[in-house]
């Protein structure tokens, strides 16, 4: 392998690992406010890219309107979500949320099969028609640098919400003590909503800036999310910046180590990175050292 | 104790009985063979299930790749080695605790359910190798050819004897789980339910507990695959799925905590979904066909129900209705008898 091709690689690691990353924020954010690994994270993905393509196809939506209806829509559906099947359950237990959350991600996919079909749809056209960009040899794709600035945009705003509003105050305070938080008059299940409406929005976007490549179907959903997963678990389950680096961590590995042995086991490598970090270093590559709360 | 113990047996023994005698209720062999490689294979997984979700307080989303383990550890075993079908069950139980235990021990350490997320992990990669490890598993085309159960010089082929020696094991499989449940290692396990900490201030060695009980449920899912695979004769990757090992907690949620009747039934219920035109002859064709093509949204709203208004699943609501029977209104003993209305 020559130099340039590991810049392909790497190139490549980056692209796949940015929506990675947008996932991985997904779990984070909701693991902060219930402490529940959201099985249905990569099904927010699914819609993002599914509702995208079929607000420009059928209902000939223009391109940048279709991709907000697509991310607000799906962005209802996690707060839909939310309220009808995570907040009834009073008591919060974790193993109660978790079986919710992986009936939720089966029912969403299935529902959406029954209204779409089983079919791929079309990809919607790039964000910014044109060549591809030679730098140095290496070639990168047009839609990459959507994908890496929007990423971007995403986790800085995450940020400047965390730090600077009143409520990234209160979902930080949740995310420490939530009977805390409930005693200083924090309304914490409102955080728990919004912590689902910001998972699905940020699944919906890797959904819709990905669809130019790759066609949505309704199973698309699964795979990613586990990989989203692998990803948040690698970051260390803690904060915004740690999911990021989790990410493209990951996007990396999993390219360069296709590359080197075969891609035949591509999907393979995030699930054994998965396993590895959990069962070696659970509290992730980029988490401080978790206490264990009794 | 004893006289609830002995209760519970002749409970048992009726419902045993029952059980056996299908077979010369009906001629209907295509019927008996669904119920015996599908129903009944699946029964015995959630049993497994049971142990672990309503005893254990822990799930699995990777059942199905034990059940996969086990198919193809015999299949291997009884045509590559030509052994009997008794080593090849063997062997599958085996390998497939050995692979519980793997999975178990690291991450049953960690607090919290880092086992539903490391069993999801392992459950892909299981997938993955028996779709390319073409020539252990025979990659996408699966293995074909796969001998008959056989004990001794007895070939188990008519439908009736099938269904005998599946549904036999799983009756057997849940004696053998009621005494679990009752004895020592039941209380660990009951106690571990209640509260974790109070269980180990006890003396409980919760870890411990919580991976035998792993283990016995991954030797389950192995007997089970073994039993699939000579029955149905033919295994290819597309059946141990994550969609499989979903299918199959939603039967143990929907069957209850603290309860082994209960998923069983609930197992028997959703299982049959699929096959719903031949158990119900006079069922309209839109309706069969209705229930079949709804099928995963039926399992996943079943697992979001359950868990927000009927947490008892079909065990509770059996405790709740026993109790009715027995006395004016009583505090259920188990405290989370919620029926299931």
């Amino acid at each position: 392998m020559t130099g340039k091709d590991l810049l392909q690689f790497i190139v490549a690691g980056l692209s796949s690992g940015a929506l990675y990353a947008l996932l991985a924020l997904g779990f984070t954010i909701v693991y902060a406010s219930t402490g529940v690994i959201n099985f249905a994270q990569g099904e927010f993905y699914m819609l993002g890219g599914m509702l995208g393509v079929l607000a420009f196809d059928s209902l000939g939506i223009p391109l940048v309107f279709a991709a907000l209806l697509a991310i607000l829509a799906t962005t209802a559906v996690g707060v839909l979500f939310e309220l009808l099947a995570i907040r009834p359950r009073k008591d919060g237990d974790p193993l109660a949320l978790i079986i919710i959350t992986v009936g939720g991600s089966i029912l969403i996919q299935s529902l959406t099969r029954h209204a779409v079909g089983g079919e791929e749809l079309a990809t919607l056209p790039s964000f910014s028609p044109g060549p591809s960009i030679g730098i140095a040899g290496v070639t990168i794709v047009r839609q990459s640098l959507w994908i890496w600035g929007i990423t971007a945009v995403a986790v800085v705003g995450l940020t400047l919400l965390y730090r600077r509003t009143r409520f990234g105050k209160a979902m930080r305070a949740c995310s420490i003590d939530r009977d805390g938080a409930r005693l200083v008059g924090i309304d914490t299940a409102r955080v728990v909503t919004a912590s689902f409406a910001l998972a699905a929005a940020l699944g919906a976007i890797a959904g819709v800036v990905i669809s130019p490549t790759v066609p949505p179907v309704f199973y698309s959903g699964a795979s990613i999310g586990l990989k989203g997963f692998a990803a948040a678990i690698l970051g260390g389950l803690g904060n915004p910046v740690a999911a990021v680096a989790g990410g493209l961590t990951l996007g990396l590995l999993e390219n360069i180590a296709s590359g080197f042995i075969s891609s035949t086991f591509k999907d393979g490598i995030a699930l054994v990175v998965l396993l590895g970090v959990l069962f070696v270093r659970p509290q992730g590559l980029f988490g401080g050292r978790s206490r264990e709360k009794v | 104790m004893r006289s609830s113990g002995y209760k519970r047996f002749v409970w048992w023994l009726v419902a045993s009985v029952a059980v056996m005698c299908v077979p010369f209720l009906t001629d209907n062999g295509f019927m008996l063979k669904i119920l015996a490689k599908d129903v009944g294979t699946n029964a015995l997984v959630v049993l497994g299930l049971a142990l672990l979700f309503g005893y254990g307080g822990q799930v699995s989303l990777g059942h199905a790749a034990f059940i996969g383990i086990g198919a193809y550890t015999s299949a291997l075993v009884t045509m590559r080695f030509e052994l009997p079908w008794l080593a090849g069950v063997a062997a599958a139980a085996l390998v497939s605790a050995a692979g519980g235990a793997l999975l178990a021990l690291p991450s049953l350490r960690l607090r919290g359910h880092y086992l539903a997320m490391a069993t999801l992990g392992f459950g892909e990669i299981m997938h993955i190798v028996f779709r390319e490890a073409t020539p252990l598993t025979g990659g996408f085309d699966g293995l074909r050819g796969i001998p008959s159960v056989a004990i001794g010089g007895f070939v188990f082929k008519s439908p009736e004897s099938i269904y005998w020696l599946v549904w036999g094991i799983v009756l057997v499989a849940l004696l053998l789980a009621y005494n679990v449940v009752a004895l020592r290692p039941g209380r660990a396990m009951r106690a571990l339910h209640g509260s974790e900490l109070g269980s180990q201030a006890c003396g409980v060695d919760t870890v411990r507990v919580k991976v035998q009980v792993f283990v016995v449920s991954a030797a389950l899912a192995g007997i089970a695959g073994s039993l699939y695979a000579h029955v149905a004769r033919f295994i290819s990757p597309e059946i141990f799925t994550l969609h499989r090992s979903v299918i199959l907690l939603s039967m143990a949620v929907l069957g209850g905590t603290s309860s082994l009747a209960g998923p069983i039934v609930a197992a028997v219920g959703l299982s049959i979904l699929k096959y719903v035109d031949s158990f119900v002859p006079g069922m309209p064709d839109a309706a069969s066909t209705f229930l079949q093509d709804w099928e995963l949204d039926i399992y996943g709203l079943t697992i979001i129900v359950v868990m927000l208004f009927a947490p008892g699943g079909i065990g509770g609501a059996f405790r709740s209705l026993r109790q009715r029977f027995r006395k004016k209104a009583a505090p259920d003993p188990e405290g989370e008898g919620v029926s299931a209305a």
